[in-house]
């Protein structure tokens, strides 16, 4: 398993469309994952349940990676926190 | 218009059927135009989800129902979104994608199915009570933007529960006969799945001028009153329905001799409307020859095609703000670029004002997150909010100097009150002129920069101002509204906010004299510039364009081809000696009435 952590950084957090391009990606991997925030988490693949965290902007998430491609899906799933999920 | 009311007090005497009895309600007036209609009433927020059990044997093909409803909906928003993306751009049809991603939730799909196994619950009552458990989670987020986005999983909610409760989801929410759409509030998704030809008429409780429903509906020449409060209990499916988007009136159940009055006025409007078209091709030019620029005010970029077909020589104020408060998060270079492009090349070489942000006062997008203001108009807005937010404003910069490459952009810059504002924000362009350069983008070097003259400040400095800007652009509302401190809102002092006071002329005076010594192009892009009764004067100032709402253009137009410059000169030498309104106000309508010919109602257009 690995794991990463990283800030929120579009304006507006972690919200439903946002959700929708983090679950776009997780879907392309086999591997579990997993997005904590605060006392909450949720299934990687799960736009409801992510949009449920309340990540708003800056808020810090770690997320958790098992599985057989999962050096891949943290490369990807970076590199969407690193571009603010497209929207700045 | 509604003086009948006592009439149908004394209907039926006979006890036959009572006829419903008519009343009248007054709104925002949104889009002009009258309709008489049958009212189709949307109510998109009460469904009842039955609870039936389900007996265990038939449990699994309750989730297979469950699976399948699912797709169905899924069909039928992927149908909707091509049809958005067709009509109205990708932009907008992008919204549905998480809505698709909520259809394909696993634990979404887990979670229901798990219910109806464990509680032998049918699919509907199983799906809402999971789909609840996330809106309320979500709803219960402090953060206001996330807390928004509610509105989409509730949305889908609806569809899934339409599709499995055998209710056709089209049927109910949208008509099949010419109608008289009446509803709480219109969302962009609602209006985008009404079929153009079944509408007459929108009508709904929220809303005002700038509203998504008020915008699409200009564009789409439809009628349109709104914030009507709590018109949609009022009025059912069926009800005749009388609306006048020229005056906000609104008259449900009306009676033959309302309807008759009404048949006048819509013959009336029809007969002015295609006499004014027939103007389109003529020049905005007085009987002696003094040529006027003719432009249009424009919200959002699907305008464009109405500035057109009613003649508009131009963009004289793009007001750039609504683009801003329609999304849901602050819109990005390319996005911003993409709508002024459209805008620019749509309008094709002719002029277009593009007014950077002019956040504040009434106008506020959610997601700047402002603490509220004890007094918005004088507080943080306009140019005052651009250059603290110099992030922001940079961004907007740029894609209007890129849409520069497309035709023929002119930049202005809202509330400015100090020199200072205004240097600055010339600096900011030309940092941001660098940029582009650096970057290899295309843009036109030679893009004029100008100002709004909104504030008492600005016209009192109209010299020094002058000599840093090509153009200018009164904005009468806020002029007036600053010099007479009168806030239009309160009805105790509304009246006291008048076009034609001779304060407010004498500073248009000041403003034209400091733009002719520097040769300042100098516009009037506030609702004076329509009003019927200030034109014959702003034609006397020498102004050298009037900027309008679209379909006010070829009434303006018509007045400037009924009169002469010198017959209106000597009209705002006559009116500058008088010390009242109601003076100037006499003097002017028996000019109006003398030179133009009739349908025109003076005060008609303006108010």
């Amino acid at each position: 398993m690995i794991e990463f952590t990283k800030n929120v950084g579009n304006k507006i957090g972690l919200h439903l469309r946002a959700a929708g391009e983090f679950v776009k990606i997780a879907a392309q991997f086999s591997s579990d994952i997993r997005v904590y925030h605060g006392e909450k988490f949720a299934n990687g693949k799960s736009i409801l349940g992510l949009a449920s965290l309340a990540a708003a902007k800056g808020a810090r998430v770690r997320v958790e990676i098992e599985g057989p491609d999962e050096a891949a899906a943290q490369k990807a799933l970076e590199a969407l926190f690193d571009a603010k999920f497209y929207e700045d | 218009m509604a003086r009948n009311k006592s009439e149908k007090a004394k209907a039926d005497p006979n006890g036959a059927a009572r006829p419903k009895p008519e009343f009248e309600r007054r709104g925002i007036s949104a889009s002009p135009g009258i309709v008489i209609g049958t009212a189709f009433v949307r109510d998109a927020e009460r469904i009842s989800v039955p609870r039936t059990p389900v007996e265990p044997a038939r449990v699994e093909v309750e989730v297979g129902r469950f699976g399948q409803a699912l797709a169905d909906t899924a069909r039928e928003l992927r149908a909707l979104k091509a049809d958005i993306a067709r009509k109205m751009g990708d932009d907008h049809a992008r919204i549905f994608d998480a809505h698709l991603l909520i259809l394909e939730d696993r634990m979404l799909i887990d979670e229901t199915a798990a219910v109806i196994r464990s509680e032998c619950l049918n699919a509907a009552a199983a799906f809402d009570k999971v789909i609840g458990k996330f809106i309320a989670s979500i709803a219960g987020i402090e953060d206001q933007y996330l807390k928004e986005r509610t509105v989409d999983v509730q949305d889908v909610r609806k569809r899934v529960i339409r599709v499995l409760l055998g209710t056709d989801a089209r049927a109910s929410s949208r008509p099949t006969e010419p109608s008289i759409v009446v509803a709480h509030d219109l969302s962009p998704s609602d209006t985008a799945q009404f079929d153009r030809r079944t509408v007459l008429a929108y009508v709904t409780d929220l809303g005002g001028r700038t509203s998504h429903t008020a915008i699409l509906a200009r564009s789409q020449g439809i009628p349109a009153v709104l914030g009507l409060e709590s018109l949609v209990e009022r009025v059912e499916t069926g009800d005749t329905v009388i609306v006048d988007g020229n005056t906000g009136a609104v008259v449900v159940n009306p009676t033959p001799a309302t309807l008759d009055q009404y048949r006048l006025e819509m013959a009336r409007f029809h007969e002015l409307e295609e006499q004014l078209l027939t103007l389109t091709g003529y020049p905005a030019q007085t009987l002696d020859g003094r040529a006027f620029m003719l432009c249009a005010n424009l919200d959002a970029a699907d305008e464009v095609g109405s500035v057109l077909d009613h003649g508009g020589q131009g963009v004289g104020l793009f007001r750039t703000e609504y683009f801003f408060i329609s999304q849901e998060y602050l819109p990005g270079e390319e996005e911003q670029y993409r709508v002024y492009r459209q805008v620019v090349e749509g309008m094709a070489g002719k002029p277009v004002v593009i007014r950077t942000l002019d956040i504040g006062g009434d106008k506020i997008a959610s997601y700047l997150n402002r603490s509220p203001e004890l007094n918005p108009f004088m507080g943080w807005r306009g140019i005052r909010f651009c250059l603290t937010r110099k992030d922001i404003f940079k961004t907007q910069l740029r894609a209007i100097y890129r849409a520069s490459a497309h035709g023929n952009v002119k930049i202005m810059f809202p509330m400015i009150s100090q020199i200072e504002e205004i240097l600055k924000a010339k600096e900011i362009c030309a940092e941001v002129r660098e940029e582009l350069k650096r970057d290899r983008y295309r843009y036109d070097e030679d893009v004029e920069l100008g100002m709004m003259i909104e504030t008492p400040s600005a016209v009192a400095l109209a010299d020094q101002f002058a000599r840093e800007v090509a153009f200018f652009s009164i904005g009468t509302n806020d002029l007036i509204q600053y010099t007479m401190a009168v806030d239009r809102g309160n009805s105790k002092i509304a009246h006291l906010y008048q076009h034609l006071h001779p304060s407010i002329l004498r500073l248009l005076r000041l403003t034209v004299e400091a733009a002719r010594r520097r040769k300042v192009h100098l516009s009037i892009c506030g609702e004076m510039a329509g009003d019927p009764l200030s034109v014959p004067i702003l034609i006397g100032l020498g102004v050298d364009e009037f900027s309008v709402s679209p379909n006010v253009i070829p009434e303006v137009k018509r007045m400037i081809r009924s009169v002469t410059f010198d017959e209106c000169r000597a009209l705002l030498r006559r009116v500058s000696r008088f010390r009242t309104t109601a003076e100037i106000e006499g003097e002017i309508e028996a000019f109006v009435k003398s030179h133009v010919p009739t349908v025109l109602e003076p005060g008609r257009m303006g108010k």
